[in-house]
């Protein structure tokens, strides 16, 4: 899509502009489609929300265009409003456009004081931001504490109750409050922000945005689950319950955590930790089934991806064999940045909710994180550079995650033309085929055409298309792997290879709903079967270890 | 003869190293030679239960149990103050009560050298206590578990 498709093109076309377009976003068609995917909850007496086609929706999503517009972005990043990090918004703001970014998320951890006193703080620097520069999306968020869980990337485009809205939230849901006493400031309501008594407040948070979408308080609310599989507490029924809490709502996951720079070696000026601060080992809120084996540690990344995307057949798959989106990103968790002179100013974060400004030592300081858009990207096909937009774009899964400008640009066509479909959907679509056709997916990689922030060219070596069975909702919601998920085909890239690459694939005589997703790699650390190795604590150097993730197309056969 | 008996657990926080500090403190006196946390989920919410093996009959009322718990994981054991630097795989099964030294991914050998970290948390499975190890840098093997991870936001 290019940037000139714009909301006018309702009129001329029927289906898209019908209200099931969800991206028509006139009030009486959102209520209709809820309505109508209310009832389809109802009828089904089963978890199938707005975002979902029911069994007579046959539209396709995210159909194909020529030059789709790729916006990248991150959706979690920390300023001096968090306790552990330091940097002024406006630095992370410069720092993002610096390094390619057009939208960034700026999201503080939760918690009493970022309740009481830092998003009074936060919200005239981010304005300050959005006006010094117009053309970089200043979205903000918040880094939720999931009750019962991990964190997560909660956030809201601007508008007239946005703030509101986030501060209610947090007041209301954040594990940090409900678990902090009240003689503290807290609720006193959970023991602990990752036990499970929190779990039914996490479901309770995300309707509560839902229903502001719903209300028109705002136009679209997102969460991303973040750095998923760090301390093994977020569960597979736990990721399943938030995202059919509130489907629109709660997207998807970091498939790559940030602190992508904490593995750099002592030698190299590095922490020699676990890549993406992927060091911690079960604990008492952790689910029994990732426990580390002798074949496989969830704790730690695989290829700088968290181990819930990066294995095949995973956790991921699991959730995508269910036939429902579960749209995975790449930030940068930016704290404190490798290499960096600044430490956090003196302020007591507790009692003003801020660290105050940072200070220049002037001696590089051991860190474990890049600037955000330094080294990881989350890419997003969106109609327009507009904040709803993109917002949108993520939702409708038309995402890819990037580390080190490993690509410069994917686009991906998947249609059965004996369908007499010439145009196909893309990356985050959903087509409809009938039994028995061909189905075609053309792929074509843009390779990196300049050096990437380390400094060199990144060279693409293969590309895997992978695809398994739609199985239909998982009966154990704990279920975490997607057995019959598999490398369909592996393209190489020849050596030489500049500017574009392309391949395809045919899927013959498709007899049963599927889908498929595209990785690729530098091609460097790769065991016997093609996959991501673990990273290896203190010994691991990000660029020579650059892998991209695409989201799924669904292909539904009728 | 030792039997395993279960022990009130204090409330713990923070990292391992601090918490395993608290816990260690609060079995005093007790003489346990094995002194293991495992995660007791019968309840609605997980909770850290502790377990000793004492030597003799124990004074005061402690729930006696069958064995190890399954998957407990070891504070203290037997030989665990031999275990300091870098050592190979047999020497740490000859100096201590751990079985068996078992690599994440990577095959272990005899001769396998693993870097302790002076820290060593092995974990029961039935009753064979297991050291899950994983590459390091340098060609050494390391715990899995160690002392200080990374803390993101005071430990939320």
């Amino acid at each position: 899509m290019g940037a000139g498709h714009d909301h006018h093109h309702h009129e001329l076309e029927p289906v898209e502009g019908s209200w099931r377009d969800e991206t028509d976003d006139r009030p009486l068609s959102v209520a209709r489609r809820r309505f109508l995917a209310g009832m389809g909850v109802a009828a089904a007496a089963t978890a199938v929300g707005a975002g979902q086609a029911t069994a007579d929706d046959r539209t396709p999503r995210n159909r194909w265009s020529p030059g789709e517009r790729w916006y990248a972005g991150d959706h979690h990043i920390h300023t001096k409003y968090s306790p552990d990090a330091q940097y002024e918004v406006a630095t992370q703001v410069a720092n993002a456009r610096k390094y390619g970014l057009d939208w960034l998320v700026i999201t503080d951890h939760g918690g009493v004081a970022h309740q009481k006193f830092s998003i009074d703080q936060v919200t005239p620097d981010i304005e300050a931001a959005r006006r010094k520069y117009r053309d970089t999306l200043v979205y903000q968020g918040l880094e939720w504490n999931i009750p019962g869980a991990e964190h997560a990337t909660v956030f809201l485009p601007p508008g007239r109750h946005a703030v509101d809205i986030l501060r209610a939230f947090e007041a209301a849901y954040d594990g940090g409050i409900l678990s902090t006493p009240v003689a503290n400031g807290g609720l006193g309501l959970i023991q602990r922000s990752t036990s499970a008594d929190g779990e039914p407040y996490a479901l309770a948070a995300l309707r509560y945005l839902d229903a502001q979408v719903f209300a028109g308080r705002t136009e679209i609310a997102l969460m991303l689950a973040n750095h998923p599989a760090r301390r093994g507490i977020d569960s597979p029924h736990e990721l399943r319950g938030w995202r059919d809490a509130a489907p629109d709502v709660a997207i998807g996951m970091e498939g790559a955590p940030g602190h992508q720079a904490a593995s750099i070696t002592a030698a190299n000026g590095g922490r020699a930790g676990g890549r993406g601060f992927y060091e911690a080992s079960p604990s008492v809120d952790s689910f029994p089934g990732y426990a580390p084996t002798a074949t496989e540690n969830p704790y730690r990344s695989y290829g700088g991806f968290d181990w819930m995307t990066a294995k095949l057949g995973g956790v991921w798959d699991s959730m995508l064999a269910e036939g429902r989106p579960w749209t995975i990103t790449a930030t940068s968790d930016s704290h404190q940045v490798f290499g960096d002179t600044f430490v956090p100013g003196t302020q007591d974060h507790n009692a003003t909710g801020s660290r105050g400004a940072p200070t220049d030592t002037g001696v590089r300081q051991v860190y474990g994180d890049f600037w955000p858009g330094q080294y990881s990207s989350t890419l997003v096909g969106a109609a327009s550079r507009s904040y709803v937009d993109v917002m949108r774009g993520l939702r409708s899964g038309r995402v890819v995650a990037v580390h080190g400008r490993l690509i410069d640009g994917l686009d991906l066509r998947v249609r059965a033309r004996s369908d007499g479909d010439t145009r196909g959907v893309s990356i985050g679509g959903r087509t409809f085929v009938r039994r028995g056709t061909d189905v075609e997916v053309t792929i074509e990689v843009t390779l990196a055409g300049r050096p990437n922030f380390g400094g060199a060219v990144p060279k693409l070596a293969k590309v895997d298309l992978i695809a398994g069975p739609v199985t239909g909702p998982a009966a154990d919601r704990d279920a975490m792997t997607a057995p019959e998920t598999k490398v369909v085909e592996t393209f190489a890239v020849p050596g030489g290879a500049r500017g574009k690459v392309r391949f395809t694939h045919v899927f013959r005589g498709v007899d049963r709903a599927f889908y498929l997703r595209l990785r690729g790699c530098d091609g460097n650390r790769l065991d016997s079967a093609g996959n991501p190795l673990m990273d290896i604590m203190g010994d691991d150097d990000p660029w020579t270890d650059l892998w991209f993730y695409a989201n799924p197309v669904f292909v539904d056969v009728v | 003869m030792s039997r395993w008996f279960g022990v009130g657990c204090p409330p713990v926080a923070g990292a391992a190293a601090h918490a395993d500090h608290v816990l260690l403190s609060s079995v005093d006196g007790l003489g346990a030679d094995f002194v293991c946390t495992h995660v007791d989920r019968t309840g609605a919410v997980a909770r850290t239960a502790l377990a000793v093996r004492l030597g003799g009959s124990p004074a005061g009322a402690l729930t006696p149990l069958a064995g190890p718990p399954d998957g407990g994981r070891c504070v203290r054991f037997p030989g665990q103050d031999a275990l300091t630097g870098t050592l190979t795989a047999a020497e740490i099964v000859a100096a201590s009560a751990i079985d068996e030294v078992v690599g994440v991914g990577v095959p272990v050998a005899p001769d396998s050298a693993v870097d302790t970290l002076g820290f060593l948390r092995p974990t029961f499975a039935g009753e064979r206590l297991v050291l899950l190890v994983e590459p390091a840098a340098g060609g050494v093997l390391r715990p899995v578990e160690i002392a200080d991870p990374h803390e993101c936001c005071g430990g939320h």
